[in-house]
């Protein structure tokens, strides 16, 4: 529980201080569990409850941002003094604009089914030596095994000048591991990640023991019977997890408000975008990206942001024109519309700021087989391990984990270490079919300065890219 | 002794009490003030404050470790983390804390930055300093940092130190694809070289002008610091003996073995003034300047007690956090990693360099293997083409596409000037670097 008390004294303070645009107090709770397993053995166990509050307030002059995890009224009161001496200090020239948003009183919640606090250590520590076993038992070399499993639980309560009061509850579960296997002489690498909202089924759902028995079993048929492309133009077919990373890192952080209008500047970057380009075309009508912090469970859930907007999906390309950006009220303000909700700060001591929730591509009306039916010569990227992009979000990488070579509409073999490098409109122009299904992954985004990690999903269907350059 | 001491004491007492039989507790103040630019005017102010108390305990070789944050209330809950030590599964990797009374070097804090009452007016100056070199855009951001930490171990140290520092970091654009990135990390205030970071950030965007697309191909790296401390983050993380252990490690089994040029001295040095100077690390064992690479040959690993008894050596006194934001509990890490400088002058390195790129800064590398190497990053802001020992212009959308270990092997020429460099999570830790170059380095590029 969050004291509720504390908020609105803090609040009537901070909206007492030179009648601000805007006054914000969040008090926020979670208490987080992590439990880790190295080559079969326990390692440390971490448990620990935080708690703590923001006071933001937003002048003309500018935005002040102040925090603590002391819970009391008289840190409250410093906090709204520092914050309120801050926003004074900004001295803009061009006054701050907020949004205007309607005020919500309401509270919102994530279920479990199975409680995140009924799930013992001991069972969790079990759970994780059997996804050891699971992979020592496939015979494949791996000479680096590591697991961890942890979650968080958040209580918050958001108050704001405008009459907002919204009380959330939020768990989360996520697991990562991280395998080296080796075979020949060689090795090869996977860092996994899964994550959700909810309780403990969720991971129950991740079927974690098959899944990286089955990555190992694939690593070791890579180093053993992979080849490599040789350069040169192929159809691509790209499997969910690299349509998600490209939704996320060539589509979701480019249309960002703050990229975009350059707040983001010396530390994430810029974005090719600008402000005037809503109605371009950045690809074919089969990319249509989507941003949805609503999709149920997902890793990047929430129902309203950090500023008490509601959340909905934001279409940001739409049949390969560029559609919305994301927006917070600082953003949606400068540009003269409405916030899309997407504001959001990974713990109380960190502002909010733009951030993306669950991005994927929308799926398509095609069949698998379909996709790859029609390729004379090319190559289906399944996942990725090494991957970047330039800080405009116009030049990117994605080197393949999992790859095959497709030969006349079938699968061929193995190909090793593919590499694409492509330019933003040269991945999106490329697509000419997606499949039916969409799969999603879950993934820590960093952006903000100090960095925030937000968790969201990245995702999408099969899509199929033709004659692009693979290396 | 400090109350800060005092109840670092108290919480180890508690906890040995309850049945623990071995505690750290790391009791830690801090504020941090930061001032966020862009479009050459302040966005955001923030200010942060935390007090709280990291706390490790064992009961044989079941662990825990925890976060008190309301530090009102965290030795009346020793007893229960403890007890739930004590029903957890064994910690099989769990070899045992420092053990000994240790002396510590004095704090050297700089109490102007303490109580620096007006961090906006460096801002202003790096802005203008900026302008001044033809800049038509800049951001950043100017933090002030003010740490003080209390250790208590049943082991024996006991242990205390207060540390501020000032980091300010500028990039300038003198055209939209055409930028310049400086950083001035100081931990003294009157170190803090506001508009001569705002200049250097405004005369590299400038020399940035009107870039070109770059080429593939093999080119002479010439690296300032701060693109090298992008190198660094990843490179020094894989010297941790923790990392080596699960295979996310390039050095793994290389003890005794070439894994850089002989002009390679690298050394983690949190005794040097610097912003990330430290006395102790986190179990209370005084740091030490370690030398892990030695003209070119990798000397150890960094270690914590624990993974040094695995490895049946003695610890580096580089225990990391044992409750980390991220990351690992008790991952030995870097505290502040220095290259020996070398004695080439700056514009020698350029002089004699035949074909190659000029590079201020990179992010986002990426690994396909930890274990070999192979990695892509991606240089950012000025990137200068040299030809016969000039700079004939810029360049941009090109990445670096190669192999970690065969960066540091190509290192042929160091300067005699170091710089401390500190950007965001991706030059980082700060670290004390000189311009390198790397010799025929893998350059490639979107088709």
């Amino acid at each position: 529980m969050v004291d509720e008390d504390i908020a609105e004294y803090v609040l009537d303070v901070a909206q007492s201080k030179e009648s601000p645009l805007l006054a914000e107090v969040r008090i926020e709770r979670t208490a987080t569990n992590k439990v880790a397993v190295k080559a079969g053995d326990v390692a440390p166990v971490m448990s620990s409850t935080d708690a703590g509050m923001y006071v933001r307030i937003v002048l003309p002059s500018g935005i002040g941002f102040a925090s603590t995890n002391k819970l009391s009224k008289p840190e409250g009161v410093e906090l709204a003094r520092r914050a309120a001496r801050q926003a004074r200090s900004g001295a803009r020239k061009v006054p701050v604009r907020m949004s205007p948003e309607t005020a919500v009183k309401t509270s919102w919640d994530v279920k479990q089914k199975r409680g995140l606090a009924d799930v013992g250590l001991d069972e969790k520590i079990e759970q994780l030596r059997a996804v050891d076993r699971a992979v020592v038992k496939t015979k494949v070399k791996v000479q680096g095994r590591y697991y961890e499993f942890s979650d968080t639980d958040t209580t918050a309560y958001f108050a704001n000048s405008e009459g907002s009061r919204i009380s959330s509850s939020i768990p989360r579960v996520d697991s990562f591991a991280m395998l080296t296997v080796s075979s020949k002489g060689e090795t090869e690498q996977s860092l996994r990640q899964w994550g959700a909202a909810g309780g403990w089924e969720k991971v129950d759902e991740w079927s974690l023991e098959k899944a990286l028995a089955d990555e190992v079993v694939m690593l070791k048929n890579i180093i053993d019977k992979g080849k490599r492309v040789k350069p040169g133009k192929y159809d691509l077919v790209c499997g969910p997890e690299v349509a998600g990373i490209a939704a996320h890192e060539s589509c979701g952080h480019p249309m960002e408000g703050d990229r975009i209008l350059g707040r983001e500047m010396s530390q994430a970057g810029k974005s090719f975008v600008h402000p005037d380009m809503i109605g371009q075309r950045i690809g074919s009508s089969y990319a249509t990206v989507i941003d949805d912090p609503t999709v149920p469970g997902s890793y990047g859930y929430y129902a309203y942001d950090h500023e008490g907007v509601r959340a909905r999906p934001r279409y940001l390309y739409k049949e390969g024109i560029i559609n919305e950006f994301l927006h917070n009220r600082e953003t949606a303000g400068t540009l003269g519309i409405r916030s899309n909700g997407s504001s959001r700060s990974t713990k109380y001591l960190r502002e909010p700021i733009v951030r993306m929730a669950n991005t994927y591509v929308a799926p398509g009306d095609f069949e698998e087989d379909e996709i790859f039916g029609s390729i004379k010569e090319g190559v289906m990227m399944k996942s990725f391990t090494e991957w970047n992009i330039d800080d405009k979000r116009f030049n990117q990488k994605y080197v393949s984990r999992e790859a095959y070579f497709i030969k006349d509409g079938e699968i061929a073999g193995p190909a090793r270490k593919c590499a694409l490098e492509i330019t933003t409109p040269g991945f999106w122009g490329a697509i000419d079919a997606t499949s039916k299904r969409v799969g999603y992954e879950a993934a820590g985004c960093g952006k903000g300065d100090p960095m925030q990690g937000a968790p969201v999903f990245t995702g999408g269907p099969m899509l199929r890219l033709r004659e692009v350059a693979l290396k | 002794m400090s109350a800060m001491k005092e109840l670092a004491v108290d919480l180890v007492e508690a906890a040995r009490s309850a049945g623990a039989d071995d505690a750290v507790a790391e009791v830690m103040d801090s504020t941090i003030s930061q001032v966020r630019y862009s479009n050459k005017v302040i966005d955001a102010t923030n200010w942060w404050t935390e007090k709280n108390a990291y706390m490790f305990v064992a009961v044989g070789k079941r662990t825990i470790a925890t976060d008190f944050r309301d530090l009102t209330e965290a030795e009346s809950l020793v007893p229960r983390l403890v007890d739930m030590a004590k029903r957890s599964p064994e910690n099989e990797t769990y070899l045992g804390i420092a053990k000994g009374k240790f002396k510590y070097p004095k704090s050297r804090l700089d109490r102007k930055i303490v109580y620096l009452r007006d961090p906006a007016r460096h801002v202003h100056d790096a802005i203008s300093g900026a302008e001044s070199e033809g800049a038509i855009d800049v951001g950043g951001t100017l933090y002030v940092r003010h740490y003080k930490t209390a250790l208590a171990s049943s082991g024996g140290p006991v242990a205390e130190d207060e540390t501020a520092s000032m980091d300010l970091s500028v990039r300038a654009f003198s055209q939209p694809e055409a930028s310049g990135h400086a950083v001035s990390c100081v931990p003294r205030l009157a170190s803090l070289k506001a508009k001569e970071t705002g200049k250097r950030a405004g005369e590299l965007a400038t020399l940035a002008k009107n870039p070109v697309q770059g080429e593939e191909g093999k080119f002479d790296l010439v690296m300032e610091p701060l693109f090298l401390g992008g190198l660094v983050l990843s490179t020094s993380g894989m010297m941790s003996a923790l990392m080596v252990d699960i295979g996310m490690s390039m050095y793994a089994k290389k003890i005794g073995k070439k894994v850089a040029s002989d002009a390679v001295t690298f050394v983690d040095d949190p005794r040097m003034e610097s912003t990330s100077m430290r006395a102790f690390d986190h179990e209370g064992v005084p740091t030490r300047r370690n030398v892990v690479i030695k003209d070119g040959v990798l000397k150890t690993y960094l270690h914590s007690t624990s993974t040094a008894k695995k490895y049946k050596t003695k610890t580096t006194g580089s225990c990391g956090p044992l409750l980390p934001m991220a990351g690992l509990a008790g991952d030995p890490t870097t505290f502040h990693p220095v290259v020996v400088p070398g004695d080439w002058s700056r514009d020698e390195v350029i002089c004699d360099t035949k074909r190659g790129l000029y590079v201020n800064n990179t992010w986002y590398t990426r690994y396909q293997n930890y274990g070999t190497g192979e990695f892509s990053s991606i240089p950012r802001d000025a990137i200068l083409k040299i030809e016969n020992g000039e700079i004939v212009g810029a360049v941009k959308s090109v990445r670096l596409s190669d192999n970690m270990l065969n960066v540091w092997k190509s290192i042929d020429a160091l300067s005699k000037e170091t710089q401390e460099v500190y950007w965001w999570d991706e030059a980082s830790p700060p670290s004390t670097l000189p311009m390198v170059r790397a010799k025929a380095m893998n350059m490639t590029r979107s088709s």
